[in-house]
């Protein structure tokens, strides 16, 4: 009387949950999901090809875009790429200055995170209490380069400017109060029956796989693997920095829950160190005015608060353009391992790993 | 075109964007390059200098024989000092352990080792690629477990190779990195790394997609990026930046969206994917 058949379905590309448009070919048997296929492209604007035709200082416009909600992540990047390219040493203050831009951003490109999977799985509350948050921190991005979300906050070299006054008592402002932020997002959620029936077990990624899909960032420290690359191959001022590498052995969405809302408290511990101890100095190195490459090849990491991000440039001598630009997206990478993640849960737990991956389109697709 | 086109419309294939700027020379770094490159430079040098001591000799000469003064004689050009805060880095020999233990193992297959910019790179041959990977992997004096980037460019002007395809592999453990290169020509299908990095899978479908290097033992080599049935392949040299014009609509002059409507029509009302789908 019933046939049991195998559904195929698509999630996407339109739809509320899947942070962008990203296409998910899901084989069904009732409500479990056999296999899923990911389907990307649909947000592939040509970025590396298009920066061949730019100069390195036009490049920066670009990256914002890719991974929208962490753009000062990928200006530092390009930034250092460019330097590490050229052979530039940037002064003392301004790297301290782009470490505080940067962790700044690390907090709020967690706090969408923390907003919109807590909304995916059913939370609503959150997402306002941690926007609240995210919007001083816009604030303080807007008084530093003008931009709210697509910054182009530095430049090669160092920065545009200095810090605008006023900038260090808003700031301070607001680590005075974040502590208690990120425990008011902790009492919602932590303790909270449901979330845990809903995110512990799913989702699971092990070390040995995600070391194997080259999967980086929270996702592989919730596995239990502590690999940071401020930690391992640091840049900007991590150097100097005093924090630790939250790791959790589990490698579920409530691991990665755990390790993200730990890396916010770091971040905040980073952002102190730094406001306390800026040099003075310049911010700006001697360039000339247009730079003119020679023969090299670079590939800089970074670590963005999605994973690794990698930049990948080669030099044509005397070429005012990247002879090729590209970008190693962790969102990318990180997606490979959903299929392995979804296999034999249900579709709702689907929902919940597309959002514990903490992936954006803009730089899945380029 | 026959008829006279209305000014405002935007002649997309006329436009400068369309046009191809091919590149004249082969950024491809690497020691011996640079090396000969050095060399030439410095040659270079030494014969325009000793043509500028022949020229004010014989420039001499000939002002005495007409009885005037003589010229001023050559100052050897100075290179200014440089006052920038950068410094190009430059190819070094290899002193790395690693990179020494490679050409131990490997012996003629590494074509070319050198450090730059505080990163090492080993240049294989295409058809040791999967032997070097294996290596990098699995040995424990190595130990390379993670595979973080793999990506291609395209050199037109080259003579031997058309494509470099590159690997950045991390050591989690050892907290180094490395990368390993292989160049490639036209046609030619190099190994997959899926076997010894699974993590390849999607970084080569993109190297497929953009390139058009083919990948032997690849599980699943489609199009990743661009849609099922796309034509060219986007990051070539020859590829223009504004594209081939497979997916140009004159938006300008179609205001009521009836070209649009007829186009969808002709292609069977499917949407985004202009291929109908296969029954499998």
């Amino acid at each position: 009387m019933f046939k049991n058949e195998e559904m195929e379905i698509n999630m996407g590309p339109q739809h509320p949950s899947t942070h962008g448009v990203l296409r998910l070919k899901l084989k069904l048997d009732g409500e479990v999901v056999t296999s899923c296929r990911p389907e990307i492209g649909y947000l592939h604007r040509g970025v590396e090809k298009i920066c061949e035709n730019k100069t390195f200082f036009q490049g920066q416009v670009w990256t914002d875009r890719m991974d929208y909600t962490s753009a000062v992540a990928n200006n530092l990047g390009w930034a250092e790429a460019v330097e590490k390219l050229f052979g530039v040493t940037v002064p003392r203050r301004a790297q301290y200055v782009r470490t505080l831009l940067n962790e700044f951003n690390r907090i709020s490109s967690h706090l969408l995170w923390l907003a919109t999977h807590a909304l995916d799985i059913g939370a609503m509350t959150v997402f306002l209490y941690a926007f609240r948050e995210r919007e001083a921190i816009l604030d303080l991005f807007e008084a530093f380069c003008g931009a709210r979300l697509t910054t182009t906050a530095f430049r090669i070299g160092g920065l545009r400017e200095d810090l605008p006054p006023g900038f260090e008592k808003l700031a301070r402002a607001f680590v005075a109060r974040f502590p208690d932020c990120i425990d008011e997002y902790e009492t919602l959620l932590t303790e909270n029956r449901i979330w845990k029936k809903r995110t512990i077990g799913v989702g699971p990624l092990g070390a040995e796989d995600a070391i194997a899909m080259g999967v980086t960032g929270p996702v592989l420290r919730a596995a239990g693997v502590a690999y940071d690359i401020r930690k391992a191959f640091p840049y900007a001022a991590y150097a100097e920095m005093d924090f630790e590498v939250p790791t959790r052995p589990e490698a579920d969405t409530y691991a990665r829950y755990l390790v993200r809302m730990a890396e916010l408290r770091q971040s905040h511990r980073i952002i102190q160190q730094c406001l306390d101890g800026l040099p003075e100095g310049p911010v700006m190195a001697k360039l000339p005015k247009v730079l003119k490459a020679e023969v090299n090849e670079i590939y800089h990491p970074t670590e963005c608060p999605k994973g690794e991000l990698g930049y990948y440039l080669v030099g044509e001598k005397g070429s005012a353009n990247p002879y090729r630009f590209h970008v190693r997206g962790p969102s990318f990478i990180n997606l490979q391992a959903l299929p392995m993640m979804v296999k034999g849960s249900l579709v709702a737990d689907v929902i919940a790993t597309i959002g514990t991956l903490d992936v954006v389109l803009g730089e899945i697709d380029r | 075109m026959e008829e006279k086109t209305p000014g405002y419309v935007y002649d997309l294939k006329a436009a400068p964007n369309r046009q191809v700027v091919a590149p004249k020379s082969v950024p491809l770094p690497g020691l011996k390059s640079f090396l000969a490159e050095q060399a030439a430079a410095v040659a270079a040098e030494a014969a325009k200098w000793a043509k500028t001591q022949a020229d004010y000799e014989t420039a001499k000469a000939k002002a005495e024989a007409d009885g005037k003064d003589a010229p001023k004689p050559p100052v050897r050009p100075v290179a200014k000092p440089d006052t920038n805060d950068m410094k190009f880095p430059r190819p070094e020999p290899a002193t790395d352990a690693d990179l020494l233990y490679l050409q131990s193992v490997l012996g003629d297959q590494v074509t070319e080792a050198f450090q730059q910019a505080g990163e090492i790179t080993c240049q294989v041959d295409k058809e040791a690629v999967l032997a070097a990977l294996t290596l990098l992997h699995d040995d424990p004096a190595l130990g390379y477990e993670m595979l973080a980037d793999e990506t291609a460019t395209h050199y037109p002007v080259a003579q031997d190779f058309a494509f470099s395809v590159v690997y950045h592999l991390t050591s989690l453990r050892r907290r180094k990195r490395l990368r390993l290169r292989i160049l490639v020509p036209e046609g030619f299908e190099p190994e997959s790394a899926v076997p010894v990095y699974p993590t390849a899978n999607w970084m080569e479908r993109e190297i497929w997609d953009m390139f058009g290097i083919r990948f032997r033992n690849h599980p699943d080599l489609t199009r990743i990026l661009c849609p099922e049935g796309w034509e060219g392949h986007a990051l070539r040299k020859e590829y223009p930046t504004l594209g081939l014009g497979q997916r140009d609509i004159d938006f300008r002059e179609d205001r009521s969206g009836v070209l649009m409507r007829l186009a969808m029509e002709k292609a069977g009302n499917l949407g985004i994917n202009l291929t109908p789908p296969k029954a499998e």
